[in-house]
């Protein structure tokens, strides 16, 4: 047997079986996703096996029979999702990026320790954590009380069910995703080349945005885009904190498969996070590739 | 003309984390003179470092002064302060070209483009990097990393130069050529440079004048022939090159070493410590007055076109020789007699403890 192909043996052989697992896994269930949202809803849930295009009609516009019509809520839910998504990692970066910063020039000991409470939060049942936060927002919450109590307001502010309360849980839940990604990125900066922007006459400022932002931009778009996704499709988040007023498309979704049964609905909305991920995901690649060309 | 650099009575104090202080520069004062090329000679603790810093702005003095050209800077930040660094590790941007690298300066003092790129070009002829202009820094070797940090900060066309260790990280014939091509390029620019090593062989070869530094002090500082044929004192004996230090014993008009062989000093009555340096014994009795050590040979080593012997004398220990290689067998255990002349003998005026 030649080195070669021994090689390519040995390859099989370990990447074979993750590759299994993936394709069956993960692949299949996106496939059948696909083949539903074209077939035809069956009355008492489950699928017709009859193509229709309405599904994605009713979301984009040319749905207009007696039962599939359009309605332009379906693209303000699912816009709407884009832009809580889109805040949610504007704010958890605005938080993240300083703690990462101040973390990572502790002392070993101290940064691990500092480490392992920004992921405390996981070892914690997401429901239980987001419950504590309607104890927190609501009327009668933590937070009111404390505002009232000093005068700041004489009537209880409500907090809760508002884009603020969603946009405020999805950054505590998500803050992990984008502190690590930061983090990693922010420790390897070397603080020499911060020396030598401000020897060579940077300001700090200046240092920040030609030194420090450049070096650690990659941490800043691997944080946002794995925050962004799980953000887009949340619907635990929105229906504790958003109540009925602040619907996101996941919640969408999930009333489509649980309540309304209309699975091939479902899945046409679910086709369109997966587009939207997947616009995304070329567009940093693409962003990636020319910053490396460059 | 003002001093290109000055510092007056510099002191500075750490505090360890255990609570203790520590002293990095216990009153050191440094004058340049116009495009000298000084070295800070020490070993690592010394405060070498901590002084090139305190010049970059980096770190500040908590007494004296630092002017350059005859500003006080003392209270600048770093970014406001005209000099330059060529850091330990280059601190090069890796995320730039060695275009933006060495245009950095210029780009941050907001001049125009086409401007930086004439400098650039001029600056990347100058370190022999021409044409480089596109690569990343990860694409270019330990010795044009070197060359590009060298060109960084030359760029911005400061008054003097700070170079921390530059050398260090570079093979031993690299770092040959960077030291004869540094001070070549120092005496171009005719500007001052500041150059900080632990590597005496490094300091001897470059520097107009070095400064050896310990315990935050400057223990001498001189033209290197000048410290090497005559250190002020004991540290500065043993830090540059070889030496080999007996005790003396001075009675006004002669100085007599451990065995009873003497040699005329006129020098007042006391201890002193003789700098017999390897080079100054040989196998041949010079005429005059001489000094002669007989012992047995526990070492040689041979070094091309010398050998370098350790001779074990029962006055004085072991003796380290450079003895030119000739016809007479340096055999281990053998005995031998080496002799140095006494006309020119250099004295330290203190005793080894």
């Amino acid at each position: 047997m030649t080195l070669a192909r021994r090689k390519l043996l040995q390859l099989v052989g370990l990447l074979g079986a993750p590759t299994v697992f993936l394709l069956f896994f993960f692949l299949c269930p996106l496939l059948i996703m696909l083949v539903y949202s074209f077939l035809t809803p069956g009355l008492y849930g489950g699928v017709e096996w009859q193509f229709s295009h309405l599904n994605y009609g009713r979301i984009l516009g040319w749905a207009n029979t007696r039962y599939e019509k359009f309605d332009p809520v379906f693209l303000s839910i699912f816009l709407r999702s884009l832009r809580l998504a889109a805040l949610t990692v504007v704010t958890s970066l605005l938080v993240s990026y300083p703690a990462a910063f101040w973390i990572s020039r502790m002392s070993p000991g101290r940064r691990d320790f500092a480490i392992f409470l920004v992921t405390l939060p996981f070892f914690v049942s997401l429901i239980v954590r987001l419950f504590a936060w309607v104890l927190i927002l609501r009327p009668t919450g933590v937070l009111n009380q404390g505002l009232m109590g000093i005068g700041l307001t004489s009537e209880p502010i409500e907090f809760l069910y508002s884009d603020f309360a969603v946009i405020l849980g999805m950054t505590y839940v998500f803050i992990p995703f984008m502190f690590l990604p930061l983090y990693a990125s922010i420790e390897k900066l070397d603080v020499a080349q911060l020396e030598a922007s401000s020897d060579l006459g940077a300001t700090r400022f200046q240092t920040f945005r030609k030194v420090v932002l450049p070096a650690t931009m990659p941490g800043i778009i691997g944080g946002g885009i794995i925050t962004f996704i799980p953000a887009l499709g949340n619907f635990i988040v929105p229906s504790v904190l958003g109540g009925a007023k602040v619907l996101m498309i996941g919640n969408l979704i999930e009333q489509q498969f649980l309540s309304a049964r209309n699975w091939p609905f479902g899945s046409a909305l679910a086709m369109l996070v997966m587009t939207a991920v997947l616009v995304l995901l070329v567009v940093q690649l693409r962003l990636a590739r020319r910053e490396e060309a460059s | 003309m003002p001093a290109p650099l000055e510092i007056i009575n510099a002191r500075k104090v750490f505090r360890t984390p255990e609570g203790g202080s520590l002293t990095a520069l216990d009153g050191v004062s440094l004058k340049l003179a116009t495009a000298e090329f000084v070295t800070l000679l020490g070993p690592s603790g010394c405060g070498k470092t901590t002084l090139l810093r305190t010049i970059s702005g980096f770190e500040t003095l908590d007494a004296g002064d630092i002017l350059i050209d005859g500003t006080a800077v003392t209270q600048l930040p770093a970014h406001r302060r005209p000099v330059n660094t060529v850091f330990q590790r280059y601190a090069l941007f890796n995320h730039m070209s060695v275009a933006r690298n060495v245009g950095y300066a210029l780009e941050i003092a907001g001049r125009d483009k086409r401007e930086i790129r004439t400098r650039v070009g001029e600056m990347l002829e100058l370190v022999g990097l021409t044409g480089l202009e596109k690569r990343t820094i990860s694409q270019l070797s330990g010795g044009q990393q070197q060359r590009v940090a060298l060109a960084r900060a030359l760029a911005g066309k400061p008054k003097l130069l700070l170079l921390d260790e530059p050398l260090s990280a570079l093979d031993k014939n690299l770092r040959q050529k960077m030291q004869q091509e540094l001070k070549a390029l120092q005496r171009e620019l005719g500007i001052g440079f500041v150059f900080v090593t632990h590597d005496q062989e490094e300091a001897l070869t470059m520097s107009d004048r070095i400064a050896v530094l310990a315990h935050g002090q400057i223990q001498q500082i001189g033209a290197p022939s000048q410290l090497y044929q005559s250190p002020a004192n004991l540290f500065t004996a043993d830090f540059l090159g070889e030496s080999n230090l007996l005790p003396v014993a001075l009675d006004g008009q002669s100085a007599r070493i451990g065995d009873g062989q003497g040699f005329a000093a006129a020098r007042p009555a006391g201890a002193a410590t003789l700098l017999l340096r390897p080079e100054a014994l040989g196998l041949a009795r010079p005429q005059g007055p001489a000094l002669s050590f007989t012992g047995v040979i526990r070492e040689t080593y041979y070094t091309g076109k010398d050998h370098q012997v350790a001779l074990e004398t029962p006055a004085f220990g072991t003796l380290h020789a450079l003895l030119r290689s000739g016809s007479t067998p340096l055999d281990l255990g053998a005995e031998l007699t080496l002799h140095a002349p006494a006309d020119d003998l250099h004295l330290i005026d203190e005793v080894a403890p």
